[in-house]
């Protein structure tokens, strides 16, 4: 008896050092990320199954709306940067996406904010109709769809099509820096996750070990 | 050269000593590592999540709305009345060549294996394609698979809606040399809980075997 309240208690101490000290951290799976079919700068059709294997980030902007644009494409210029230099993804590859939140726009003018902003070909920039902003931004991302309402925001998804970050609000830590070291956490998993040890990681899942 | 008897006093603690009292500390001390190890792994096993072959999402999120489209009886979907049962969901359409016809076996293999849970599974596809599959169409194209799987339509505009919140994209490919057309999507497999949360999604191969497990965690 004092074996099996031994067994227990020792189960119970590991499993919350396991919460406590969380020595592997992931990023929740938060929900199904949109389906989509845009057109892209270069007036290609991209659909959400292009970015399948790839962890992408996501920010939605109107083509002109000054000084807080030009912060959120600083910040994208500045983790597509950092990502190639300073984050091993493992297998995964990385994609920055801006959708455009104004609607119908013309393809020169998404490839003009496009070739402003320094898009290369890991850079896509996605027009839309105001329908499919509606179903895309407003349903899938759950975001104003509205140029008008626009703040800066940002939303990791990962080679499975599923949101894993979600950013709305500034906080304390910059955003690029929080961005970078989140993306990290996502592609930690991917490159140490194994049939062997994918139970620690979805231990970590159960018991939020989040960053 | 003389033999030494042994002390009297010695002869008789030998011979009232318990015979041999090694074994029954060995075996209790095994039996004590058979337990811890027995009891341990009933934990481990217990604690252990279940290993899921889809992918399951933790955010309870409730299952997104499927207003303006109809079952194949004509009636509208609610999704809210799904509560109580696992519902599986999937995007096709009734000319799909390959991976709709392949996913409704695996659905209905894995369903063979799961007994009497059956009875709380719900399968329902919704065509992709409402230029040419209305919601009876579909029904009657499911019910070849199982006669207890129900097909779903409606208005592009509606499917196009409910397909984006359900991360399904799908597009008509170029017209085929015969005539007709083929229709690109995404063919992953959806997992509504008896909660009404959207929480599992399922890669386009499925394993039978694996997805009859996870169907049977889910309820």
């Amino acid at each position: 008896m004092k074996v099996l309240t031994g067994v227990m208690v020792l189960l119970a101490v590991a499993a919350m050092a396991f919460a406590v000290f969380q020595p592997v951290q992931v990023l929740p799976r938060l929900r199904l990320a949109p389906g989509y079919a845009l057109v892209d700068q270069t007036g290609s059709t991209v659909t959400s199954e292009d970015g399948r294997g790839t962890i992408s980030l996501y920010t939605f902007v109107p083509l002109d709306c000054g000084e807080e644009c030009d912060g959120v494409v600083e910040t994208m210029q500045q983790v597509g940067r950092r990502i190639a230099t300073e984050v091993d993804l493992g297998p995964a590859d990385f994609r920055l996406v801006t959708v455009v939140l104004d609607a119908d726009p013309a393809v020169a003018d998404v490839r003009a904010a496009a070739d402003a902003a320094g898009a290369t070909e890991d850079w896509v920039w996605l027009g839309a109709s105001q329908r499919q902003l509606d179903n895309v931004v407003g349903l899938g991302f759950r975001r104003s769809s509205d140029p008008v309402d626009f703040r800066p925001s940002y939303a990791i998804v990962d080679g499975a099509g599923l949101v894993r970050g979600e950013y709305r609000y500034r906080t304390l830590t910059g955003d690029a820096d929080k961005l970078v070291r989140h993306i990290g956490v996502l592609g930690s998993e991917l490159r140490n996750r194994s049939p062997f040890n994918s139970f620690v990681y979805e231990a970590a899942h159960a018991f939020q070990c989040y960053p | 050269m003389t033999l030494v008897e042994p002390p009297a006093a010695v002869t008789e603690d030998v011979v009232a000593r318990p015979r041999r009292p090694w074994r029954r500390r060995l075996v209790t001390v095994a039996a004590v590592i058979v337990v811890s190890a027995l009891v341990g792994w009933l934990t481990l096993q217990w604690l252990t999540p279940h290993p899921y072959s889809g992918t399951v999402m933790q955010a309870p999120t409730a299952a997104p709305s499927m207003d303006g489209l109809v079952w194949d009886d004509g009636t509208p979907v609610d999704v809210t009345e799904l509560g109580g049962e696992l519902v599986l969901v999937y995007f096709g359409y009734t000319s799909c060549p390959d991976v709709c016809p392949t996913t409704m076996v695996s659905v209905e293999r894995a369903l063979d294996e799961i007994g009497d849970d059956v009875e709380r599974v719900r399968v329902l596809m919704i065509s992709i394609d409402p230029a040419r599959d209305d919601a009876a169409r579909v029904g009657e194209y499911v019910r070849s698979f199982d006669p207890a799987f129900r097909g779903v339509s409606g208005p592009v505009d509606d499917v196009e809606r409910v397909a984006s919140t359900y991360g399904i994209y799908f597009a008509r490919d170029e017209p085929l040399e015969g005539g007709g057309y083929t229709m690109s999507h995404t063919s992953t497999l959806l997992g509504i809980d008896p909660d009404g949360h959207l929480r599992i999604v399922w890669p386009s191969v499925l394993d039978p075997d694996a997805l009859a497990a996870d169907i049977t965690e889910l309820l």
